[in-house]
């Protein structure tokens, strides 16, 4: 019962701060600033026309979903075929390459993003899409090779000699078998990596930061020392995360795995 | 038909390589390739804030500045050290504490973790931005009830007050990333064995000997492998800070990142900021080789 009742306080702690972001969206100006905090309250939904429509926010929703969704779609078709081949062939060197991929994990987005920029800028690619796309990529990569190695590591050898015996070749057996079976690891993959785009902010703030900006590079706009319009950047903020959460009820199962790189199936 | 065959086994030889490529390919032009111009312009006075300062060659002078006239960047280094030590210990333990009672009182916990999930699934900007209003000096809700409950001066703000904004921003970490730590004991503790727990329960052995016996033990690469990823992302936390405090009041909460952020993209001192930048990545590098030692020396002592 103690135990139970600890529980509680736990989940309390970690939902009111969410659910008092999604209350003040709803607030009208006089509620959210008031002295007092106000829990019941009569809802407005002033802000969210007000930014998406007014102050034209609506075209950073576009830039995010396509941003994660190109990101997903480019690291999981480069990334794949190579976790295949990290899973099933054997050369000289492949557990330092594979190392490799996993030092990319390491580093400090800060630091790349630095030489990123000057190299972006170089090639005039600031503030584009693709300048994010290739950036976000990175980290997408590596986390799909690491991923889905595991993922081709549970399914048994015979599968592939069977498919052999069939007359498949390997490029055969990799596709016809194998990503099949695989697909429901390739699916939790692609709903990472495309949160993990989503809800990206330092490289987006560097290399995307006007005509391109997505959903988190909105955020800190609309925070300013000279007065705050809380309704507008909560609302912003609700539909920057409302989908995250949605998607990670989808996926719970695969995501220790993938939030620890497949270290650990959970 | 020969041909063919001969063709398609050629081409079934190559496709290690071939589907390997593209990915080797891309990480090394992505990432190796501004990390060595990043090295490079680091030997530079390049600037977008000053016309003459186009990228002459400087030698090691960035480096000295930083390691001898720079106590901003030692200053924020000693941040980084106090933020990501006290945040990593303090989510390890209280991560912990939570995954044990989880394992041990609640059956069906099935809910309970998805909905632990939530504060590190959605954006760090987003719970940057609602554990600002709800510390806003004025109108914040936490503010309010840490007044009413008498632990807070009516005329201290949490994120304004020099002594307590590091630890106000530590423990926003705390909330975010304690549950990640549960989640990953809790299927390590899910994955150890029935049997020698049983056995140690029949002959009699006390909770917390099997605790420190057996259970710590078991756990130990599951334990380094979650303190070393909330290591690193401890080093790299930009996100939250930012939208917070923007790394002040003054510099009390500027950590590495924000400050190289500030010397790039605010003073546009660029040569310098790359020495920054290449100084950040050497000290992640060098605390993830020292845990991997030390992680190493413990398990073969």
């Amino acid at each position: 019962m103690a135990a139970l009742a600890l529980i509680v306080v736990v989940l309390v702690i970690t939902l009111t701060p969410y659910l008092w972001l999604v209350m003040t969206s709803f607030k009208t100006r006089l509620d959210a600033l008031a002295d007092v905090p106000i829990w019941l309250f009569t809802p407005t939904l002033e802000h969210y026309p007000k930014v998406f429509l007014d102050k034209d926010y609506l075209p950073l929703v576009l830039n995010s979903l396509i941003v994660a969704g190109s990101v997903t779609a480019l690291s999981l078709l480069i990334g794949v075929p190579g976790a295949y081949v990290f899973a099933r062939h054997d050369f000289p060197g492949k557990e330092d390459l594979f190392f490799f991929f996993l030092t990319t994990r390491m580093a400090p987005p800060i630091s790349v993003v630095v030489p990123m920029f000057l190299l972006f800028s170089y090639v005039g690619l600031i503030d584009s899409r693709i300048a994010l796309i290739l950036a976000h990529s990175t980290f997408n990569l590596s986390l799909v090779v690491w991923m889905m190695r595991g993922f081709f590591e549970d399914i048994p050898r015979e599968i592939d000699e069977a498919a052999q015996m069939d007359g498949h070749t390997r490029a055969g057996t990799f596709f016809w078998v194998l990503l099949p079976v695989a697909a429901p690891g390739i699916a939790a993959t692609a709903v990472l990596c495309f949160i993990l785009s989503w809800n990206e902010f330092l490289y987006a703030l560097i290399l995307a930061s006007f005509e391109s900006r997505t959903l988190t590079v909105g955020i800190p706009g609309l925070v300013t020392p000279h007065g705050t319009l809380w309704g507008q950047v909560a609302a912003v903020a609700v539909v920057a995360t409302l989908p995250i959460i949605a998607f990670t009820f989808l996926v719970q199962h695969h995501l220790v795995r993938g939030l620890t790189f497949g270290a650990i199936k959970g | 038909m020969i041909a063919g065959k001969l063709a398609s086994s050629i081409l079934d030889r190559g496709v290690g390589p071939l589907f390997l490529a593209p990915s080797v390919l891309l990480l090394v032009v992505l990432l190796l390739g501004p990390f060595v111009y990043m090295v490079v312009i680091s030997f530079t006075d390049l600037s977008y804030a000053l016309p003459d300062r186009d990228g002459n060659f400087l030698g090691f002078d960035n480096y000295r500045r930083l390691v001898r006239d720079d106590p901003v960047f030692w200053e924020s280094f000693r941040t980084t050290m106090i933020f990501v030590f006290g945040v990593v210990s303090t989510e390890f333990l209280l991560g912990f504490a939570l995954a044990l009672l989880l394992f041990h009182h609640i059956q069906r916990r099935r809910v309970i973790l998805t909905l632990l999930l939530i504060p590190m699934m959605i954006a760090p900007v987003a719970v940057g931005l609602m554990w600002k209003l709800m510390l806003h000096g004025e109108f914040g809700m936490l503010t309010y009830y840490l007044r009413a409950l008498g632990l807070l001066d009516p005329q201290t703000a949490l994120l304004g007050n020099h002594q307590l904004v590091l630890w106000t921003v530590m423990l926003v970490d705390v909330w975010e990333w304690t549950p990640f730590v549960t989640l990953v004991i809790l299927a390590g503790l899910l994955s150890l064995p029935r049997e020698p727990f049983e056995a140690a329960v029949m002959d009699g052995a006390r909770p917390w000997q099997i605790f420190r016996d057996m259970t710590l033990p078991l756990l130990r690469p599951i334990i380094a492998l979650v303190m070393l990823l909330r290591g690193i992302d401890a080093f790299k936390e930009f996100d939250k800070v930012f939208i917070l405090t923007g790394g002040g009041p003054g510099n009390t909460t500027e950590l590495l990142s924000i400050y190289t952020w500030r010397v790039n993209f605010r003073n546009w001192d660029l040569g310098y900021g790359a020495t920054n930048a290449f100084m950040v990545y050497l000290v992640v590098l060098i605390f993830c080789a020292v845990f991997y030692k030390a992680v190493y020396w413990s398990r073969s002592t």
